[in-house]
């Protein structure tokens, strides 16, 4: 049995997918074209469900990308049973999806998430009275404390077993004529699996997928286009919001029907949120919550690195007991210990506390808040608050930043803010500044480094807004309420983006480092270095050898780092480079060439030209930043 | 005519009319914002900012361009 969770943004989906999936079972991301959602196998007293868990989506109507997806998955019928997940603090307005829902004519489950927060706001909700009128099972559930999550397999069970089909809500007569008589016109062979109701009011609502897909039948489309403006005339308003007042009209009527709202608890976490979003005091609060991060991130790293990369330098220093120096054996050790080092000593203890970090601050509700704040500075650089998120996420790594670019909902938003995304020092960046430029010139230089970085990426957007004027309507966000985060949650979803990290990069990294080892082994480290020499000696004024580094830092961008103690041979960089030829590198490994896997993202959120665009952008961009680092610091210094 | 983006801290304000294309309209409507509906406004817009609205209990930011949209008229 196939059973599909839908649900609004922030209704506590996953939450609740990641409660009954488990840790045992295999969770499986399958990143189709576009699509992203997670398929799992649990096995319950004999009977195997599998279960989807699709990004939130307000309505049927698709305003971005992620929800188009969602509602394909829906459309294509291959979910059993619907488990409509809704945020019971937010009923009013969830029952918005679940009455379009209903058109779809699957069975179902109302699965009420978060009643304690319902609770809180003093909002009871009537649990009979809600499956009596919808005809289907209703479970109340707290996600995130594992609570009511057994009565979902049941519930889900006997909806399909009963075929327990929710009822339709009827809107006003006259509406429901118009939907009718469209109702008996859509041609048969139009998208036949789908219920002609749904289909009807779609049209009604002005789809415009469905509209697209309806152009083929001009007789059809200006029958509608009749009947459209018939409500219009009728109603005095356009058809889309006609529908859409019924809707609400409708799910008031049942909200006040099943529940009671008392006094909310006014709590501490409502101060801290006027606090935290305070025009004045929301300014510095952020500074010091992103500020902080970075500090016990670089310390906790730090802490953790120095003993590991001692051990290992001392592992390798002994290499030559065991196996023949110079030996073919010895280069391939070499590379696999340097490698292996690499991965666990530099990037690990940096990505660990940035991962838990960055969890916290999603968990808690922060980046809502965060783009609330910021949307009159990213209004300068022609986006508006939502485009921090993905930027947020870049500074972790830039794959997922790419992908988050889905929530926004113009394409030309899109593409800006993916393209200034690949520039945000990712996790891997962050080693790089940490360990070249925090390591061997001091920590204020790198941060320094981060603040000019932003300097940059602001006068990127800057430009790239004169060329593509700006047409988005703006912010229109919902902020989910502060919540506490749960250990568990915490832990898994660190676990599962180290888990990414140690099965995709480090293996790489591994790889790429006897790799290089050969290279060094076959002599043809220095044909490659000689291939770049123009680049990288004369424009740069870097050493030769760094040339094979900076090729290297394409799959990963900490390799660079790793391979420029490899290259140069030593544990001390400051004894063959000078400060600004560290400078320059770093800068330029900032820069230049999104890392493999972002290219990947980039190809399939935005298709393979326009990363073609970005990625010729970022080359020229290193290349001129490390010149004029060049030529300023060469004055300075 | 008053707007969301002049109408102080805290006041409660009733939803007149939407301008704009329909994809706002759309939008805001998903977030639960329909004409005639009653909305408390959190935070006011500061220096041309976003504006926060309480809708029902839960809270919605809306940026100065969809904010300059909606025309409202204060209630008690």
């Amino acid at each position: 049995m196939k059973i599909a969770f839908i649900g609004q943004p922030n209704a506590g989906k996953s939450t609740l997918f990641n409660g009954i999936a488990g840790y045992k079972t295999i969770t499986a991301n399958f990143p189709g074209q576009t699509v992203h959602y997670t398929v799992s196998k649990v096995t319950v007293a004999d009977e195997t469900f599998e279960i989807v868990d699709l990004p939130g989506i307000y309505s049927l109507t698709a305003i971005d990308k992620a929800e188009l997806e969602s509602r394909k998955f829906i459309l294509s019928g291959q979910a059993h049973v619907i488990i409509n997940v809704i945020d019971a603090s937010t009923l009013s307005r969830s029952l918005e999806l679940t009455l379009q829902l209903t058109e779809l004519q699957v069975p179902m489950v109302i699965c009420l998430n978060m009643i304690d927060e319902a609770r809180r706001k003093g909002i009871e909700i009537n649990l009979e009275k809600l499956s009596n009128i919808f005809g289907v099972p209703v479970i109340e559930t707290i996600a995130n404390k594992g609570i009511g999550l057994d009565r979902i397999f049941t519930s889900a069970k006997e909806a399909f077993y009963k075929n327990l089909i929710p009822q339709i809500q009827n809107f006003h007569k006259d509406i429901e004529e118009k939907i009718n008589e469209i109702e008996r016109i859509i041609p048969a062979e139009f998208l036949p699996k789908i219920p002609r109701r749904y289909i009807a009011v779609k049209l009604l609502e002005g789809d415009t997928e469905l509209f697209e897909e309806i152009s083929i039948y001009p007789e059809f489309l200006s029958k509608i286009n009749e009947v459209r403006e018939e409500i219009k005339l009728s109603h005095g308003r356009h058809a889309d919001t006609v529908i859409s007042s019924e809707r609400h009209a409708l799910t008031m009527n049942i909200f006040e029907e099943i529940a009671k709202v008392g006094e909310p608890n006014k709590t501490l976490r409502e101060k801290i949120d006027d606090l935290l979003t305070n025009r004045y005091l929301g300014y510095p609060l952020l500074f010091f919550i992103l500020f902080g991060i970075f500090f016990i991130v670089f310390e906790i790293g730090k802490f953790i690195e120095e003993p590991l990369i001692n051990k290992f330098d001392l592992i390798i220093q002994k290499l030559p007991q065991y196996v023949t120096e110079g030996s073919l054996m010895f280069f391939i050790f070499k590379g696999l210990l340097e490698g292996f080092s690499g991965g666990l000593g530099v990037a690990i203890p940096y990505l660990i506390p940035f991962f838990i970090g960055l969890t916290i601050l999603e968990d808690i509700g922060y980046l809502p808040r965060m783009a609330f704040l910021m949307d009159t500075v990213m209004h300068r650089i022609g986006l508006h608050g939502k485009s921090v998120l993905p930027f947020i996420v870049s500074y972790g790594c830039n794959v997922p930043g790419v992908m988050a670019t889905r929530i926004l909902e113009s394409p030309r938003d899109r593409f800006i803010t993916a393209t200034l995304s690949i520039f945000v020092p990712c996790a891997a960046r962050t080693t790089v500044i940490f360990g070249l430029i925090g390591a061997y010139i001091g920590g204020f230089a790198a941060a320094g480094l981060y603040i000019f970085n932003i300097f940059i990426i602001m006068i990127l957007g800057a430009i790239l807004t004169k060329f593509i004027p700006e047409i988005t309507p703006g912010l229109i966000m919902e902020i989910p309420p502060l919540r506490i985060p749960t250990f568990k949650n915490v832990f898994m979803k660190t676990w599962l983006r180290l888990k990414d990290f140690m099965l995709v990069a480090w293996p790489l990294l591994v790889i790429s480092s006897i790799i290089l080892s050969l290279l060094e082994y076959f002599k043809l480290d220095m044909f490659l270095n000689q291939l770049f020499s123009p680049i990288v000696n004369l424009i740069l004024g870097l050493p030769e050898q760094t040339g094979i580094t900076l090729l290297f830092g394409i799959l990963r961008k900490e390799l660079s780092m790793i391979m420029l103690f490899q290259a140069m041979d030593t544990t001390n960089l400051s004894t063959v480079m000078t400060k600004i030829q560290l400078i320059v590198f770093t800068i330029f490994t900032i820069f230049y060439i999104p890392c493999v896997g972002t290219m990947g993202a980039l190809i399939r959120e935005l298709g393979a030209k326009k990363t073609f665009l970005i990625t010729a952008l970022s080359i020229a961009m290193a290349l001129i930043l490390s010149i004029l680092a060049r030529l300023i610091f060469s004055i300075f210094l | 005519m008053k707007t969301l983006m002049n109408i102080d801290n805290g006041k409660k304000v009733k939803i007149l009319k939407i301008s704009g294309g329909k994809s706002i309209r759309q939008h805001l409507q998903c977030l639960g914002i329909h004409i005639g509906d009653i909305v408390t406004l959190k935070k006011s817009s500061f220096l041309g900012g976003p504006v926060l609205l309480e809708v029902n209990g839960y809270d919605v930011a809306l940026g100065k361009g969809v904010a300059s949209k909606i025309e409202v008229e204060e209630v008690e």
